[in-house]
């Protein structure tokens, strides 16, 4: 009998002797996490129930700052932007990592190269990667307008426009994310045996079709991954809005975490700002919730 | 077999730990010598310190200049250091990228420094969570010895709060119009002396092929600037005398934020300014792509390769024939949780008199608050600073104008970006007066009003 | 057909020499902007360096804390990828193969908690810390690295070992290991690609990151890269040629280091042949 699948059915026989040997392989991620994740979390919650500031908290104060929270146009505005980045972030990097996975796991010259080449964006600190870009787009005379101009297109406006600066910003993200979806793709797409392609094609599928019944599958487990780890943190993303436009012009690049950092950091009101990361995890949770049910399906 | 795999377990959690401990006690011994300097960091540390008898501070100092600045600063600590064999200072260079975040967790945990220099306002939003240790002792004391005077005028009172002094002036920030000689003469515009010739003089540098009478970096500080500028100028300010917000009904307000939605409409400000950051006008303006820039005073030393090309306006006259602009004065502080105040004021004294070389040694980009300083040689030589001392400094406003004095508010209103996205609102073409209207809401909602 | 083939692989490597070159031109002027004078950045609108100049390296060389900072980060980041690589290895094997409760409660939450932004929650970190002893020292970023990255790594890891038959272990089982024999000798093993793209992640979340950095290490001899660099931008104007000259020798080790490792991961695709 296989002690590798525990499955349901057989675990009543088996309740009286607990299986220790899964946690034994959990143990030392657990006591780390409950130490240095879970913690945090909890104060947070805490914080969100109270009001004051970070330096002197203050009594508690039950829901009103998730009362007050939701009576604000700007929190409304945040969780508008912070769900248009999230969505096109997730797509044009998803994407564009695949195409470019995809294309690096042919058999082209160079190949270690350009696997390394494509991964700049996301191997610099994100400050350098930020000063690059507002050097090539920070206005008409800007590199990336100049070449614009070259092909004879008028110049945009990337920063200067409150939907340019929303351009930008998702444009950007996609550019400093996309390394790390085709980085994970490819490590999946090397489990697939390259025989089974040919002999897809010996069968007669086409392109589409030995993607969708060879590629596919293999990759889907770490594609529905690859989406709820990019959402969470493109819900988070602090670095590049931050570094790039400070939430605006006219707080149009404003997300969730620039709003909640603005009231837990610069406004001081601990609990509103604490309310809006848990708002955000919140629906944070309802998004992963899905993406986990669509993984599981078939 | 279930045993050996927790024996397994455990054994892979003992490497794992002696991994970290061991590490830890590998540069151990390196992390002492390193503590040795940097000890004064956590005050709460220093207890064990005491049984001997060098009483540790930690002053945490922003870069205020070029890495040279670090430098400078270093070196004046350690002559402190020789000259006080009782007390050790340690010197920590503190970046500017989320000052706040730095500061508010250091207090919050208890190991704030015992002095530092901060962000403008600084001083009085940590004295208002309660963290500021007033300094009335040292301002009575050097009042009675007649040493207050060297300060420029309304410097000191610019500290007070709460019916206390919570730090010691000792640079000044302000801003000043650069303009391209080159450009100018080029295009044959004369030197503006008021707003109408500057408008003008904009509207005429702009060639609608990338040049501009004026880059703003809307997207940093300087498009707040650049209204605080105008309306100080214009002889206007955000607040009352009794510190309530009054940026709507003050017409000369009006007047200051109306001139910069006409230089906007005119086209002669490059449209991708409300979005612009920190250095992004700066370098259009030293690339001949901007004609005008709103700089601090040391904007020059930006570019020794066109150091000719470069100059100061005069100050301008607005149309009711004011002149003026915005100015901060940046401060040293003590912080509450010290436990060695007396010491830390020793030092504070110390390095207030002691701290030219700042300046002659490190270039710091601030003009020192002291009269004494101010006449040195290295100022008066110099071209720049003597033309800001003699034509800008006399009509700086704080930021707080018209109140006299400084709160814990201010440092809200300029970071917390109400005006910000006024300013973003205005170099967009946005409408004057509701956008003005917006901005008096927030303001409002900061002062709890 | 093979000419057609050779056609297809020219056009291939042409369209990725572009591709690479536009996705890294923000780099590339970086790169080339590390060698202009720092006026010479403010004041040219060319690209290419009209006076090359060595001098940001050279600054960047005697003048400050680079290169201690830059061992600093290579420490934190050897033992941040190390040690979150081995621990979420063992976490994601157990999420990807037995089933309770507890596991999939586990294994739930731990998305939650990279959920929430860990920004705005330092403080009470810091203060644990302080207890410990631990601020200013460098093992309070490790530790918090491969905390704070394990949820991730140990989902790529699930996704990863997920993909892997479960026939081998059962093999293996007939043979006589246990399971902790059966990870180490069969699963590991096989699965280089899955460690190389959990190691990439960890090493360049240690590498980069700033927040928690700047917090937790104080003084200059302690900080890591990205927070060093932070020193050269000052209030109003920034010391370019010193950002940009750090940037710079920062990326190249990293890009050296990454072009030597690719094969390792390109070798562990031999992973593929399990399942013919």
């Amino acid at each position: 009998m296989s002690l590798l699948n525990i499955s349901k059915a057989e675990k009543p026989l088996n309740r009286r002797k607990i299986d220790w040997a899964p946690y034994n392989f959990l143990l030392p991620s657990l006591i780390l996490i409950a130490m240095i994740n879970l913690y945090p979390l909890i104060v947070g919650v805490m914080y969100s129930l109270q009001d004051g500031t970070l330096i002197q908290p203050g009594d508690f104060a039950g829901i009103q700052n998730y009362i007050d929270l939701f009576r604000m146009s700007e929190f409304y505005n945040s969780l508008y932007f912070s769900a248009v980045f999230a969505f096109f972030g997730v797509i044009g990097s998803y994407l564009a990592g695949l195409g470019l996975a995809v294309l690096i796991n042919k058999d082209v010259w160079l190949k270690g190269f350009f696997r390394v080449a494509l991964l700049v964006p996301w191997i610099i600190p994100s400050i350098v990667s930020i000063v690059g870009w507002r050097w090539l787009i920070a206005d008409e005379n800007a590199l990336l307008n100049e070449i614009i101009t070259f092909f004879g297109f008028s110049s945009i406006n990337f920063l200067g426009t409150e939907g340019g600066a929303i351009f930008s910003v998702i444009l950007i993200k996609i550019w400093r994310s996309f390394p790390f979806m085709m980085v994970s793709i490819l490590a999946a797409l090397q489990t697939i045996n390259n025989d089974l392609y040919e002999a897809a094609t010996i069968d007669g599928a086409n392109r589409w079709k030995s993607f969708l019944h060879i590629t596919w599958p293999s990759i889907k487990g770490i594609s529905v991954v690859c989406w709820i780890l990019m959402t969470i943190w493109s819900f988070n993303d602090f670095d590049t809005i931050w570094l790039l436009t400070q939430g605006g012009p006219i707080n149009a690049t404003e997300n969730l975490i620039v709003l909640a950092y603005n009231y837990t950091f610069i406004k001081s009101e601990l609990g509103i700002g604490s309310s809006i990361a848990i708002v955000s995890l919140i629906i944070l949770m309802g998004l992963a919730y899905l993406m986990l049910r669509f993984q599981e399906e078939d | 077999m279930r045993n050996k795999m927790r024996f397994l377990n455990v054994l892979l959690l003992a490497i794992i730990f002696t991994i970290i401990v061991g590490c830890s006690s590998d540069s151990s011994s390196s992390e002492n010598r390193t503590n040795n300097s940097s000890n004064g960091n956590t005050s709460g540390e220093n207890n064990k310190g005491e049984s001997g008898e060098v009483v540790e501070l930690s002053f945490w100092d922003m870069s205020w200049g070029p890495s040279e600045y670090i430098t400078a600063a270093e070196e004046i600590v350690d002559q402190f250091n020789r000259e006080h064999p009782d007390i050790n200072v340690t010197y920590q260079s503190t970046p500017w990228a989320n000052w706040y975040q730095t500061f508010t967790t250091a207090i919050a945990s208890g190991t704030a420094p015992d002095i530092s220099t901060g962000a403008g306002f600084q001083a009085f939003q940590f004295y208002g969570q309660d963290a500021i240790l007033p300094i009335d002792d040292v301002i009575e004391e050097w009042e009675a010895e007649g040493k207050l005077d060297d300060f420029y005028p309304g410097t000191i009172e610019a500290m007070q709060y709460d019916g206390h002094y919570l730090a010691l002036p000792w640079g000044l920030d302000t801003r000043v119009y650069w303009y391209r000689k080159d450009l100018f003469e080029d295009a044959g515009v004369e030197v503006p002396t008021n707003w109408e010739e500057f408008r003008e003089a904009a509207n005429q540098l702009t060639d609608g092929d990338g040049q501009y009478g004026l880059a703003i970096e809307g997207g940093a500080n300087n498009g707040v600037h650049t209204l605080f500028t105008l309306i100080f100028n214009n002889g206007g300010g955000i607040f009352t005398e009794d510190r309530h917000v009054e940026l709507v009904n003050n017409e000369l307000n009006q007047e200051a934020i109306q001139f910069l939605a006409d230089l906007q409409a005119d086209g002669s400000i490059n449209p991708a300014s409300p979005g612009m950051g920190q250095d992004d006008a700066l370098n259009s303006f030293g690339q001949g792509k901007a004609a005008m820039y709103l700089g601090t005073p040391g904007t020059r030393g930006e570019f020794p390769e066109i150091t000719d090309e470069v100059g100061i306006l005069p100050a301008l006259e607005s149309p009711n024939g004011n002149k003026g602009t915005v100015m901060w004065v940046n401060n040293i502080m003590l912080y509450k949780q010290t436990e060695h105040p007396e010491e830390a004021k020793t030092f504070l004294k110390w390095w207030s008199e002691n701290q030219l070389p700042l300046w002659t040694e490190g270039d710091s980009n601030q003009l020192p608050a002291r009269v004494s300083f101010s006449e040195e040689p290295y100022f008066q030589e110099d071209q720049d600073y003597k033309f800001v001392y003699d034509e800008y400094i006399p009509n700086a406003f704080t930021t707080s104008t018209y109140f006299n004095g400084s709160f814990p508010e201010l440092n809200e209103i300029e970071g917390d970006g109400v005006l910000q996205s006024l300013a973003q609102q205005i170099l967009s073409g946005k409408d004057v007066m509701s956008a003005m209207e917006e901005a008096e809401g927030g303001l409002q909602d900061i002062m709890g009003e | 057909m093979k000419k057609h083939k050779g056609i297809r692989k020219t056009i291939l490597f042409f369209s990725l020499i572009v591709i690479t070159f536009l996705i890294n031109l923000p780099i590339i002027t970086m790169i080339l902007n590390s060698f202009k004078s720092n006026s010479e950045m403010r004041t040219s609108t060319h690209i290419l360096p009209q006076n090359f100049t060595l001098e940001n390296y050279l600054h960047l060389h005697t003048q400050t804390m680079f290169w201690t900072q830059f061992k600093n980060s290579v420490i934190v980041t050897f033992w941040g990828t190390l040690l979150s690589i081995i621990v979420a290895a063992f976490a994601g094997f157990a999420i990807s193969r037995f089933r309770s409760t507890f596991i999939s409660i586990y294994s739930k939450s731990l998305l939650m908690l990279q959920m929430f932004p860990i920004i705005l929650v330092l403080i009470p970190l810091f203060i644990m810390f302080r207890h410990l002893e631990l601020i200013n020292t460098l093992y309070s970023v490790i530790i918090l690295y491969v905390t704070l990255h394990l949820p991730f790594a140990i989902w790529m890891y699930k996704g990863y070992f997920d993909s892997i038959p479960r026939e081998l272990e059962e093999a293996a089982r007939i043979d006589g290991c246990n399971r902790f024999q059966t990870f180490i000798k069969i699963i590991l093993p096989i699965s280089g690609p899955g460690i190389a793209a959990v190691a990439i992640f960890s090493f360049l979340f240690s590498f980069n990151e700033y927040l928690i950095a700047n917090i937790f290490l104080k003084t200059e001899d302690v900080m890591t890269i990205p927070v060093g660099i932070q020193l050269f931008m000052q209030q109003y104007s920034s010391d370019w040629g010193s950002i940009t000259a750090a940037a710079t020798l920062t990326m190249v080790p990293v890009f050296l280091f990454f072009l030597f490792v690719q094969k390792y991961f390109i070798a562990g695709s031999a992973a593929g042949a399990v399942k013919g």
